[in-house]
């Protein structure tokens, strides 16, 4: 039976992973073949919290034959249904995944490499720090969650374009951020990115070591 | 026929705000300004609130060294700031630079940059740390509530922060606006003048005003 190994005390626990300037060597050198497999996951939901947003969260998984990391980081529902920003509950992000979910809501599961994963986990670990150390970029709750899966996101591509990307910079370009309030621009990206990025999406049949 | 009538006050404190200079107001200067730990120019470890801007008026600006679009301007500008508030600086008025780019700019990078720009001068510090810190603080002082401008590592040239800490004022001002712009923002945060000393103030300015008027027959700089 495999083990599952819940990755916020990972990201407590482990020393912290600086972005060196050198992190595109690893990601375009060699590929050494890795028994492991890397995920990221975007999930989405709408009409939970009382200005009609819900629960956004970034997921990672790194599975093994025997075991699997997995965490989740962003906003998910108290136990008051308020709006929460932090690493997810495990029973939160289980239930997510496996229930069967409404039409609306969002689900992208993408394979990613390990040194996108590794990036990805360094963008995690410094919000988990946030939130333990109290010490958040805004006073806003969402837009700390749009700047965490803005960056989280976007460390898919910082070596080189491997998911079709959209640019959420509240600029001119950005119709997402114009259009929208800050609670809900997380999950709208996610829909989109799950548009643009629908034949990478890894279905759980697919996932060799479910 | 005189009629008796109950009078109530529908207000039980008469004191408004600056009615007693003797009741400081609430300050709330730690809750908002982190205390991160910080190194300055001359490699001494400091920390941000409790030993830079506790209790202080303090001109904060970001910086890098190896800035060469906007910084130098910026830099030599406060110069001139600190030039026009000498008698001030190191006493009850402090500047502080910060690079955001601290995995460049050890203490020896900003001491360097502070020679070369003439800024070496009492009461004015650099400042690096740790770069999650630096974030901490640069978001804290200098948010724009907007991604894209937050992101943006141009931004930091954006403004000259003023805050200061004993009255709770906080004030900015674009750091390439002129002088006397700048020295009238900083002026805002000063420390509450007593009525004597602001009676004598509008004394100079009215005398200078109608000096100007008998020059060019119009108010011209004052």
């Amino acid at each position: 039976m495999r083990s599952w190994n819940v990755l916020v005390l990972l990201l407590a626990n482990a020393p912290t992973l600086l972005l060196a300037g050198n992190a595109c060597e690893q990601e375009s050198g060699t590929v050494r073949p890795d028994p492991q497999q890397y995920y990221m996951i975007l999930a989405g939901q709408t009409d939970v919290f009382y200005d009609h947003s819900g629960p956004t969260f970034v997921m990672l998984q790194r599975t093994a034959a025997d075991e699997t990391d997995v965490g989740a980081f962003g906003i998910y529902a108290g136990e008051r249904k308020q709006p929460v920003f932090g690493p997810v509950p495990t029973n939160v992000y289980e239930r997510f995944v496996s229930e069967s979910r409404k039409p609306a809501d969002v689900l992208l599961r993408l394979s990613i490499s390990k040194p996108q994963y590794d990036r990805a986990l360094a963008v995690m670990q410094s919000w988990e720090r946030r939130v333990r150390e109290n010490a958040l970029l805004y006073p806003d709750i969402a837009m700390d969650n749009i700047l965490l899966v803005k960056q989280a996101t976007e460390e898919l591509n910082r070596c080189g374009e491997t998911i079709a990307g959209y640019e959420l910079d509240w600029g001119l370009q950005d119709d997402i951020s114009e259009h929208n309030v800050a609670s809900r621009i997380p999950y709208e990206y996610f829909r989109e990115l799950a548009r643009l990025n629908a034949a990478r999406h890894v279905a759980d049949a697919k996932q060799t070591l479910e | 026929m005189a009629t008796s009538m109950k009078r109530r006050e529908l207000f039980s404190s008469l004191a408004g705000i600056g009615a007693s200079p003797a009741s400081p107001q609430a300050c709330t200067g730690a809750s908002l300004i982190p205390n991160v730990p910080l190194r300055t120019h001359e490699d001494t470890e400091v920390r941000f609130y409790e030993d830079l801007v506790k209790g202080r008026q303090v001109i904060i600006n970001m910086m890098y060294a190896h800035c060469e679009e906007f910084c130098p301007a910026i830099t030599s500008r406060l110069v001139e700031i600190h030039q026009a508030l000498a008698s001030r600086m190191g006493r009850d008025l402090f500047m502080y630079s910060i690079t955001v780019k601290p995995q460049e700019d050890d203490p020896a990078a900003l001491h360097a940059f502070a020679r070369m720009h003439g800024a070496l001068l009492p009461g004015w510090t650099f400042l690096t740390g740790d770069a999650y810190d630096i974030e901490t603080l640069r978001f804290a002082l200098f948010r724009h509530d907007h991604i894209k401008f937050d992101l943006d590592p141009a931004s930091h040239t954006a403004k000259l922060r003023i805050i200061n800490d004993a009255i709770n004022r906080w004030v900015h001002v674009p750091p390439m606006a002129s002088k006397m712009t700048v020295l009238q923002h900083i002026s805002w945060a000063d420390p509450p003048k007593s009525f004597e000393e602001r009676l004598e103030d509008n004394r100079k300015l009215q005398l200078a005003i109608d000096k100007e008027h008998a020059l060019y027959g119009y108010r011209k700089i004052v």
